[in-house]
């Protein structure tokens, strides 16, 4: 029976392990052909022609297209349109693609590609946002390299410093991300014989791509069609075109043939999106007693030469920057700028995972400087419902940061801590490190969040839901699927799944944003009561009651309990017309009521007001000898209020700590003049499951009255945490700040001689 | 289009080789395909050599000499009774390599072939002395592994020509009572080696050294030796003091490179402070000095 609440095996699971699942990459319609673009191989440079005669003329070459080829505005686009799809007069980062080649297999495709002949004129490159910045920097865009500038400001801003006895400043850096999702960016498109263009395309967002494509194309949005499967992995990277307008301009040039583009490791890499990296100077003050009294900070966020979302991201960032605290005076300044290296854009985590570093840091700092417990400082200004953020937002949502703060004050991992330090065998060095984060939910102000559920009894007496927003791996129609079972009181073999598409759902917006069991699920609870309520109703003109009591839904039955008749939903399915099996209802998540007087420069998503909460600890290993970090243990404390399905939610709190740790220890972009040196799984470090440790996990059971069963999304909030956990870790286990990501054993091997080996006749070495 | 055989014996791969001189060996493949994806490599035909009973197996020979077949593969040495007995350091290499599934598919041979500075198989089978065993279709020759590797990715063997076996020594007597292996990576698993130390040591019950032979993977252009760090071992207790100037002349011999992976100061420190860790491994059965 699906039983909100209960981990109800994923529905998804036996499909995926056996094979038998269909991803967008599995996808291969008769007749297809195939798509590939040709790059820039060069971070900044003037076109000065393209050379497509060569690749033309080659057998089995069906078309090459350049920007002349491009009708519509060639300006693809979430909220800024400044990406072209095809580029007309400039590069600007190395993946910049250049051609569109359709060819009828893949060896001829990567010869075409290789054909084709670039004119560049080389242009000196920015690849540093401070530095983009700069009077004499080169120019990304004509209009110039800020994206965009934003102010954050509640109290008396900035001027608090002066009023704060302590204070404490430091500068932190975060790199680049990539999101490794193991199915990369692909799809297929075609054209109907009637005109409009399909496109079946591994996306977290089928019904925006439309637009996106439309505009860039010149297309009548709703002459297109797209549907997601389930995505294998999105963390971001597919929220926002990637493969979609370069298919949708390949299937109106093919002939009426499908066309199928599929990335290859490397090409995601160069070509997809990544976390913004960002510099943060951070100062933070308090009163003598430790209570948080002003914050000032500059945030510079590398979005590299396109928008994507960079701006929304930085205005979450900016919007997390004071953390779960209570500050009243903040001053958070902002700026999002272009350069030549790849495009940042949407991750988990969105900004937050970025300020969480410097937010986290400069508490520890305060800690040490007041002499104060760490743990107690952060309970002491612990965000408490009724309080205000640090934009001014008052708390009116379930708020956990100090709860979850208390469980792992608990634990023996934080009660025992010392003695674990203190038992550390020859070589080694242990430490532990705490955190607390939070992460908002939803689009934030000016961008309705809202999702719309249908579901229909089918005539065999089945319970289909059908699903507009995509599950990219995080357990989302899992939880749909248990909602709807839990409500009309059906079994997994009863209920069934439709996977977004733009032609059979509704719009229920993009699969991210830690929206999307929330949202959907609101929607979806309203649409299955009222096709209970419906079938009660048919039920009673079955069994000649006077009125529709007493009925209870049972597996594959409705039931009147007084007499014990049913009447299967079978026979209700085959005798009602399909218009009265259907129940369509919709949900538009709330909004801050208290809109501050600040943070105007961002059109869309601010502020938000609900947020989920979590308080992990670290304790790590670094051996003396090689500097390596090993996690030993890890608690994650999370607070989302009640849980749909506890399985799917530590999948999520694993994920996100494995994710996290690779963020804090291993993964490392290599850059050179905008080029990536390292675009494989080869060089690109992501932690094995022998990089990970046992992860103990707890939930505050918080209700939250306005989610689906009490819930908030919690896919976000747990990769917050594991960056500042591990750096406090590893400071408390080597007495070295640590204000970098990643943090490499080199460093940490720097900072261990630095400090020790100088003055140590025995090296530090003890046995 | 590209030839792919299988040869079930080896005079049918001899057949394969004159007919497609310029086929390549492919015993696990999981070198050669990687090397084939990145388009380092585009043969025009490909031998896989893993069904030929004459490269297969781990036997013990006459006289208690350890024969490897060339596609002996890595899960096939970790788990071998007596590699496990005679030599716990090859084990120790090999069972980091890769991961199950790379252990699985790989051979010992691929990786001698492939002659990384960073193939872990390798410091150990230096350290141990190995020989190996070259075939073609006319003769048969033997050497010692250290002259078969010339460089990073270069071997001596001839066209026509494959590595058949490895060949290790049985030790005299006592057995190295300490063996020890470690790799630094980036990672536990899938780790291309930063730098890597075998170390056999013949530790007596007073603490003093009786042999010492030492090789670094991935601080050279090939495995380093070197028999300066193991004269400062030898004949000496084994403290921190003594492995401290150890590893002072292993830092002197070695010329490692900046990579994706680390850069020259942090393998130059690492490689020496290896040394240090065999003040943790405690000696398995001392035997006497005097023996
Ligand atoms: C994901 C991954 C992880 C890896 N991790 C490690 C690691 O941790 N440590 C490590 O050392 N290596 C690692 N490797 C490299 C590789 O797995 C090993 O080097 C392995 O031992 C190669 O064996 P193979 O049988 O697959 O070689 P193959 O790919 O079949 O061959 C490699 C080369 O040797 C030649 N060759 C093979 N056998 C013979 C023979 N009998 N006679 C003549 N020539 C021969 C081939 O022609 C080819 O040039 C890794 C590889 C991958 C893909």
């Amino acid at each position: 029976m699906l039983e909100v609440g209960y981990s109800v095996p994923r529905f998804d699971a036996r499909s995926k392990v056996t094979g038998e699942e269909k991803y967008a990459a599995d996808c291969f319609p008769e007749g297809f052909a195939w798509g590939g673009v040709k790059r820039a191989g060069i971070a900044h440079a003037k076109i000065v022609g393209i050379e497509t005669a060569p690749a033309r003329a080659l057998a089995g070459v069906i078309a090459v297209l350049t920007h002349q080829d491009v009708p519509g505005t060639n300006r693809q686009g979430l909220v800024h349109k400044d990406q072209p799809v095809l580029a007309a007069e400039k590069v600007r980062h190395w993946g910049d693609p250049v051609a569109l080649v359709i060819a009828e297999s893949r060896e001829t495709l990567a010869r075409a590609l290789s054909l084709i002949r670039v004119d560049l004129e080389p242009l000196p490159g920015v690849f540093d946002a401070e530095q983009a910045l700069r009077p004499q920097a080169p120019l990304v865009h004509e209009s110039g390299n800020l994206l965009l500038k934003g102010e954050i400001r509640a109290g008396k801003g900035e001027d608090a410093l002066g009023e704060c006895e302590i204070v404490v400043e430091e500068t932190f850096e975060v790199p680049f991300q990539e999101h490794a999702f193991i199915e990369t960016e692909n799809g297929v498109a075609w054209q109907e014989a009637d005109g409009t263009i399909c496109m079946h395309v591994s996306s977290q967002a089928p019904f925006r791509d439309r637009f996106e494509i439309a505009h860039a194309l010149g297309i009548d949005p709703l002459k297109i069609r797209v549907s997601s499967p389930y995505l294998g992995g999105g963390f971001g990277g597919k929220d926002g075109a990637t493969v979609q307008c370069l298919l949708a301009l390949a299937a109106l040039n093919s002939g009426g043939r499908p066309v199928k583009m599929s990335w290859d490791r490397e090409e995601s890499f160069v070509a997809g999106y990544k976390r913004h990296p960002v510099r943060m100077y951070y100062r933070l003050g308090a009163r003598p007693d430790g209570t948080l009294h002003g914050l000032h900070c500059r945030l510079y966020w590398d979005t590299g030469p396109y928008a994507h979302l960079g701006g929304e991201v930085m205005e979450l960032g900016m919007e997390h920057a004071g953390g779960p605290y209570r500050i009243p005076n903040t001053e958070i300044e902002g700026w999002c700028v272009y350069t030549n290296n790849p495009i940042s854009g949407a991750m988990r985590g969105f900004g937050v995972c970025q300020v969480s570093f410097a937010f986290e840091r400069v508490m520890d700092l305060l800690a040490k400087k007041l002499g104060m417990d760490p743990l107690a400082l952060r309970i002491k200004n612990g965000l408490r419902r009724g309080d205000k953020n640090c934009c001014g937002v008052t708390m009116v949502h379930s708020t956990g940061i100090v709860p979850c703060l208390e469980a792992l004050g608990r634990h023996r991992l934080w009660t025992e801590r010392d003695e674990w330090k203190r038992s550390a065998g020859p070589f080694k060095r242990r430490g532990t490190g705490i955190a607390a984060v939070l992460n908002a939910m939803g689009y934030g102000r000016g961008l309705p969040d809202s999702a719309i559920a249908r579901v229909e009894l089918t005539p065999e007496g089945k319970i289909r839901v059908f699903c507009g927003v995509v599950d990219m791996g995080q357990g989302n129609s899992n939880a749909f699927l248990q909602i709807a079972g839990e409500i009309l009181c059906q079994d997994s073999s009863c209920v069934e799944l439709v996977h977004p598409d733009t032609g059979r759902t509704h719009p229920s917006g993009s699969s991210s944003a830690g929206r999307t069991t929330y949202t959907y699920g609101n929607a979806l609870i309203r649409a299955c009561e009222e096709l209970k309520a419906k079938l009660f109703h048919r039920t009673a003109l079955f069994l000649m009651l006077d009125e529709p009591r007493g009925l209870a839904l049972a597996p594959g039955a409705v039931r009147h309990l007084p007499t014990n008749r049913e009447v299967p939903l079978a026979m209700l399915g085959k005798s009602f017309p399909e218009s009265d099996r259907v129940c369509i209802s919709e949900y538009v998540m709330p909004v801050a009521q208290d809109v501050p007087d600040t943070g105007k420069d961002f059109s869309i998503g601010f502020p938000h007001v609900l947020f989920s909460h979590a308080a992990h600890i670290a304790c790590v290993e670094v051996d003396e000898l090689t500097g390596k970090v090993t996690v030993e243990k890890y608690l994650a404390v999370t607070e989302g209020g009640r849980i749909i399905n506890p399985q799917g939610f530590e999948q999520q709190v694993h994920g996100a700590v494995g994710q996290g740790i690779g963020y804090a220890l291993m993964e490392r972009l290599m850059m050179k003049d905008g080029r990536i040196l390292n675009p494989d799984f080869t060089n690109y470090i992501l932690p094995t499951s022998l990089d990970l440790p046992d992860l103990d996990s707890i939930a505050v059971e918080t209700v939250e009255p306005t989610g689906p069963f009490g819930m908030k999304g919690i896919g976000e909030v747990g990769i917050n945490a594991p960056l500042p956990a591990i750096a406090s870790a590893i400071e408390d286990a080597v007495g070295a700040a640590v204000n970098r990501a990643p943090i490499s054993a080199a460093c940490v091997l720097h900072a261990l001689s630095g400090r020790e080996r100088a003055n140590d006749a025995d090296g530090g070495v003890q046995r | 289009m590209r030839n792919v055989f299988q040869p079930e014996s080896l005079p049918e791969l001899w057949r394969v080789f004159e007919a497609h001189p310029g086929a390549s060996v492919c015993a696990g493949g999981t070198d050669l395909l990687v090397k084939m994806r990145s388009a380092m490599m585009n043969p025009e035909s490909i031998a896989c050599v893993d069904r030929i009973p004459d490269l297969r197996g781990i036997t013990t020979e006459e006289g208690g000499m350890l024969r490897i077949g060339a596609c002996a593969t890595h899960g096939q040495i970790v788990s071998d009774p007596a590699v496990r007995r005679m030599f716990p350091i090859l084990v120790r290499a090999v069972e980091n390599l890769g991961s199950p599934p790379i252990r699985n598919m790989g051979t010992i041979g691929g990786n001698i072939c492939t002659a990384s500075p960073a193939g872990d198989t390798l410091p150990p089978l230096y350290a141990l002395g190995a020989e190996i065993e070259l075939r073609c279709k006319a003769a048969q020759r033997r050497m010692l592994l250290k002259d078969f590797i010339s460089g990073p990715g270069k071997t001596c063997l001839r066209q026509g020509e494959i590595l058949a076996s490895v060949r290790l020594k049985p030790p005299e007597g006592y057995y190295n009572n300490i063996q020890h292996f470690e790799k630094v990576g980036q990672r536990n698993a899938l780790a291309c080696s930063i730098a890597s130390l075998a170390a056999l040591l013949q530790v007596a019950s007073d603490g003093v050294v009786l042999k010492a032979a030492l090789a670094w993977g991935s601080v050279a252009p090939v495995v380093m030796t070197c028999p300066d760090a193991e004269k400062e071992l030898i004949g000496k207790p084994l403290t921190s003091e003594t492995l401290r100037r150890a590893a002072a002349a292993a830092r002197q011999c070695a010329n490692p490179i900046s990579d994706v992976r680390a850069d020259r100061d942090y393998r130059l420190e690492v490689l020496g402070n290896l040394l240090m860790r065999l003040l943790e491994v405690a000696p398995e059965s001392a035997p006497a000095r005097d023996y």
